[in-house]
């Protein structure tokens, strides 16, 4: 029943966009915190070692090595993403590539906080009374929108090659 | 100018060597995490890897449900392209020999 609709934050539209329906101020806090994780993302802080994945999980050697190339590699691709937010903030359509960026973006921001948070799987109230309520309350918003996000990029995910 | 030479070339043993080691089957491993959404790493699994929407739910159901999930295989070079993609991603994913 369209009363009970859940509000979708991302339209797919035709020719391959999606309409978005963030109110200004949202956005601008998006921007925000886009620009944060730009400026925290190559800083040695615990919260965003997340964003840096060891690949040889018993080698550390092959490891370094592949960390010599891949933590210069991510940055950049969260600094390219980060423009596009900034380009693209006040658009009323993005294009599949401009929507992937803001989603990689978001939840990048989610393992941050998420870390930061030390969540569990098990952490599904917000505690209002907890110091943390603000970053819970972020971190659970963040995750509204990411799932929007996925939401409407699956409906424009080719035929899947394998079964 | 006369014919080269035919000598063997040192290189190309150890070069063989490179090649059956690099070649040894490698398995890429994700890993849970409380934080990734669970729509969120089967939307990843079908982006990459080009699953159907059935074995990238299986796949991420065996992550959550059992910490770990095999996703894909290959060289050592196809298996750390593939974990860079998944960490372009934010997913948690290793690679190991596939013994």
């Amino acid at each position: 029943m369209a009363l009970f609709r859940r509000h979708r934050m991302f339209v797919p539209r035709s020719g391959g966009r999606f309409q978005v329906k963030l109110s200004a101020e949202a956005k601008r806090g998006i921007v925000a915190l886009a620009e944060e994780l730009e400026a925290i993302q190559s800083t040695d802080r615990p919260e965003v070692r997340r964003l840096f994945p060891t690949a040889y999980a018993d080698d550390a050697e092959r490891d370094a090595g592949y960390q010599v190339f891949a933590r210069d590699q991510l940055i950049e691709q969260r600094r390219e993403a980060v423009d596009i937010i900034r380009r693209t903030a006040d658009a009323e359509f993005l294009t599949v590539e401009e929507l992937s960026a803001w989603m990689g973006v978001l939840n990048d921001l989610r393992l941050v906080i998420g870390t930061m948070l030390d969540v569990s799987e098990d952490d599904h109230d917000i505690d209002l009374a907890s110091p943390d309520a603000d970053s819970q309350l972020l971190y659970r918003y963040l995750g509204e929108v990411v799932h929007g996000i996925v939401e409407a990029l699956t409906t424009a995910l080719p035929e899947p090659e394998t079964s | 100018m006369g014919a080269p030479l035919e000598v063997q070339d040192p290189k190309v043993d150890i070069a063989v060597d490179e090649v059956t080691d690099e070649d040894r089957p490698w398995v890429v491993v994700v890993w849970n995490d409380p934080i990734n959404l669970m729509s969120y790493v089967a939307y990843v699994f079908r982006k990459l890897f080009g699953y159907s929407e059935e074995k990238a739910n299986l796949l991420m159901l065996d992550v959550h449900e059992k910490g770990r999930a095999a996703v894909s295989n290959g060289t050592r070079t196809e298996a750390e392209r593939d974990v860079n993609r998944l960490h372009s991603h934010g997913l948690w994913a290793t690679m190991e020999h596939d013994e």
